[in-house]
């Protein structure tokens, strides 16, 4: 066992902390304690976002060409800056699909012409992404998706919708799985394209979630046109592509920099109103202690096992599962500790933490839902991780 | 940074498995579970061929001188084979207490017998010792009935009684775990001056019970983990409505999310074990938050993956129900989960 981080390290963590102190007048704090009006805050999350990449902090794996830092990929410097914004309280920058899962995807597939122009003002917060995935008949079965786009000369067109499609009115751009050969297999005949959200023919309805956000959409195409050269990848190689991106989306979901933060905010909580003296409520925080450690020590395995070049085996696909349930319980503790309290939204008189708890609480539980099922989450621990059959398919009628 | 066993450390996991399997396989362990006493009259010596009784004793004393993170991997893989064996009191607790006490002859010449799996030294702490009597009843003893020596605490000071003094009587209790017993020890009125004074301190005592915890801790992780391995073989095996039962989702999930509960405690393990072995003073809230959670997951761990045996799962016959008791004699003893979080809270949010 040696989870020393090695003293060449600790230049980088002196050079971090001198950037929060050049950067405190924008910097955001992780956690529950940030909120307020939802334009300054946007305001301030993009500016720090920019202030991040400048400093090496976001996109510090991209290469220089790109707008990145150029780092070479360092799982130990990324714990290490990991460690002193978590010290510091301090957000790691913008985690959306755009900078967590579709630049990684365009750095893997991408032609150069399409990362030279897409991925500086991505990482930036410039250029805001969503996903077109599901459909109303394809959601967690997928690859039976139908919005459909046939060649017109150099221009696909496209017709169909999607749904569950997070920050679609906000969005520059998306990047969608459509299927571009309609005679080819199930899996083999969809494409990975991206296109701006102001072509004409696209519509977006706003779906109100249970947080009471407007931050899913229904995204309708009618005769969409774009370029043929938009497909990022192969014509038909939109399969491999997209379940690329969603590995990254498990990764991103299943990340537990604000589980600590969250667990600080919910022991502030219980000291206030003195339920940390009670043996219930002591009981219930010590239970999700063992969970939030044991999953802290298992982040080391899992990064003992990259630094190897090690598969993390079945390992690798509990994180998600594990932390969005954690997540999801840590709020309701917190909840239930401010009685009456806990029923107040953001904008209410009284309201703690913007609002925050009420909404992560509920948002952890569209993260068990989204990016993969709680249910599919153990389909797959069951059959990659343990080896155990698929269902199989029923026989035709 | 490599967080995880090391090289020297996985071969040792490995020749203790590989030992387990060919010597103190599933049919022993039920004979054991079987007869009336309980007892495995060989297994000690066997142990102490193999180095597992002096993984925590100095190496001038016939051990090898590791430490807790290799304690901790003989737990782990004496629970995954249920073996009929107290490591935590009589290789945990026992060498460690004797550790911290007065250096002498004495202390090394049992030492020497622990290593050598000759001597089964109990440790009994908090024991009934009054006005310069050895004075009442203690219950739970593990290993009593074939004990050589009792090793007393009290305030940190430590007693040895050898256990075939006068005024000692032990009554065996039924337990649900077959694979290691427990009874009831009383003592009347023996003169403390009985007993041999071996000095020792409330710190070595507290550091060797933190030990003893992460050794049940590790040793129902194995049960857990060997529960869990033999209920998804069978569910690769048993059919019904013509499908192997693990491709039905109803099953599925309960190995997967046994998996995801289960497989996170191996590293919470692996960083107590190692704040044990660096001194650090995280051990006062590590020790009991590991074995409450690593207990109470392995308890939801043997609950479910008994289900998945389905009727089997019920019967004598299946091993899964070797693997249920351990977990729950492990959950039980030395605080259960829930005064153990309590303990923990009370260093944490003090």
């Amino acid at each position: 066992m040696d989870t020393s981080i090695g003293s060449e390290y600790d230049s980088l963590r002196e050079e971090v902390r001198s950037f929060f102190a050049a950067n405190e007048d924008v910097a955001v704090p992780a956690g529950p304690g940030f909120g307020g009006d939802a334009s300054e805050v946007r305001r301030r999350v993009i500016e720090w976002q920019k202030r991040l990449v400048d400093g090496g902090y976001a996109g510090r794996e991209i290469p220089q060409r790109y707008g990145g830092a150029g780092h070479e990929p360092d799982p130990l410097a990324s714990l290490v800056i990991e460690e002193e914004f978590q010290s510091a309280g301090l957000s790691l920058g913008m985690e959306n699909q755009g900078i967590s899962m579709f630049v990684p995807t365009l750095l893997h597939f991408g032609r150069e012409d399409q990362k030279q122009d897409l991925i500086r003002p991505t990482i930036r917060g410039e250029m805001i992404w969503c996903q077109g995935y599901s459909e109303p008949g394809s959601g967690s079965d997928l690859a039976s998706l139908r919005t459909s786009a046939v060649l017109d000369g150099d221009e696909y067109v496209i017709n169909g919708q999607k749904i569950w499609t997070s920050g679609a009115r906000e969005a520059e751009m998306m990047f969608a799985l459509i299927r571009t050969e309609a005679d080819a297999g199930k899996h083999a005949g969809i494409s990975y394209i991206v296109l701006p959200m102001d072509t004409p023919g696209i519509e977006v309805r706003p779906l109100m979630t249970m947080t009471g956000d407007a931050s899913f959409n229904e995204v309708f195409f009618t005769d969409v046109r774009v370029p043929a050269t938009n497909v990022i990848g192969r014509p038909g190689q939109g399969w491999e592509v997209g379940t690329y991106t969603l590995r990254f989306e498990r990764n991103m979901l299943g990340r537990s920099n604000a589980t600590e933060s969250y667990v600080a905010g919910c022991v502030d909580i219980l000291r206030e109103t003195g339920l940390i003296d009670s043996p219930v409520y002591r009981d219930r925080l010590l239970k999700l202690e063992g969970r939030v450690q044991a999953m802290k020590y298992h982040q080391l395995r899992l990064l003992t096992d990259r630094l190897k070049k090690r598969d993390s085996g079945a390992g690798g696909l509990i994180v998600k599962l594990n932390n969005c349930q954690l997540n999801y319980d840590i709020c309701a503790l917190a909840i239930d500790a401010m009685a009456e309290r806990g029923v107040l939204r953001r904008g209410s008189k009284h309201v703690r933490d913007y609002g925050n708890w009420q909404r992560n609480y509920m948002y952890a539980l569209g993260l068990i839902i989204g990016g993969g099922t709680a249910q599919i989450q153990k389909n797959i621990i069951g059959e990659r991780g343990l080896g155990l059959p698929r269902e199989p398919k029923p026989a035709a009628a | 940074m490599d967080f995880g066993l090391t090289q020297p450390q996985e071969l040792l996991r490995d020749s203790i498995a590989r030992f387990l399997a060919q010597d103190v396989g599933i049919e022993r362990v039920r004979r054991v579970m079987d007869s009336d006493s309980g007892r495995d009259e060989a297994i000690h010596g066997q142990l102490g061929d193999q180095g597992i009784t002096g993984l925590l004793i100095d190496m001038d004393l016939g051990g090898s001188e590791l430490g807790m993170q290799e304690a901790a991997i003989a737990a782990q893989e004496l629970g995954r084979a249920a073996a009929p064996v107290n490591f935590h009191s009589a290789y945990v607790l026992a060498p460690l207490l004797l550790a911290g006490a007065d250096a002498g002859d004495r202390r090394n010449a049992l030492l020497e017998g622990i290593a050598e799996g000759r001597s089964l030294i109990t440790p009994i702490l908090d024991a009934p010792i009054d006005d310069g009597r050895i004075d009442g009843a203690v219950l739970y003893v593990p290993d009593a009935p074939w004990s050589d020596a009792f090793l007393l605490e009290s305030g940190g000071s430590l007693h040895l009684l050898d256990a075939s003094i006068p005024g000692i009587a032990i009554e065996p209790l039924e337990t649900v775990d077959d694979t290691r017993r427990v009874a009831e020890v009383t003592f009347s009125g023996i003169d403390l001056g009985e007993a041999e004074s071996l000095g020792g301190s409330a710190d070595s005592t507290q550091r060797a019970v933190h030990a003893a915890r992460i050794a049940l801790a590790a040793d129902a992780l194995g049960a857990a983990q060997k529960g869990l391995h033999i209920s998804v073989e069978y569910a690769k095996e048993r059919k019904q409505f013509e499908r192997v039962i693990g491709s039905f989702q109803a099953v599925k999930h309960i190995c997967a999310e046994v998996l995801a509960e289960v497989d996170p405690v191996q590293s919470l393990l692996w960083h107590t074990a190692d704040a044990w072995d660096g001194g650090s003073d995280e051990i006062d809230h590590l020790a009991p938050l590991l074995k409450a959670h690593a207990t109470e997951v392995a308890s939801t761990a043997v609950t479910m993956t008994t289900q998945v045996f389905g009727g089997m799962g019920f019967t004598h016959e299946c091993d899964m129900h070797i693997f249920y008791k351990r977990a729950g004699y492990d959950r039980q003893m030395m605080g259960n989960p829930t005064a153990l979080r309590e303990q923990a809270a009370s260093v944490m949010y003090a």
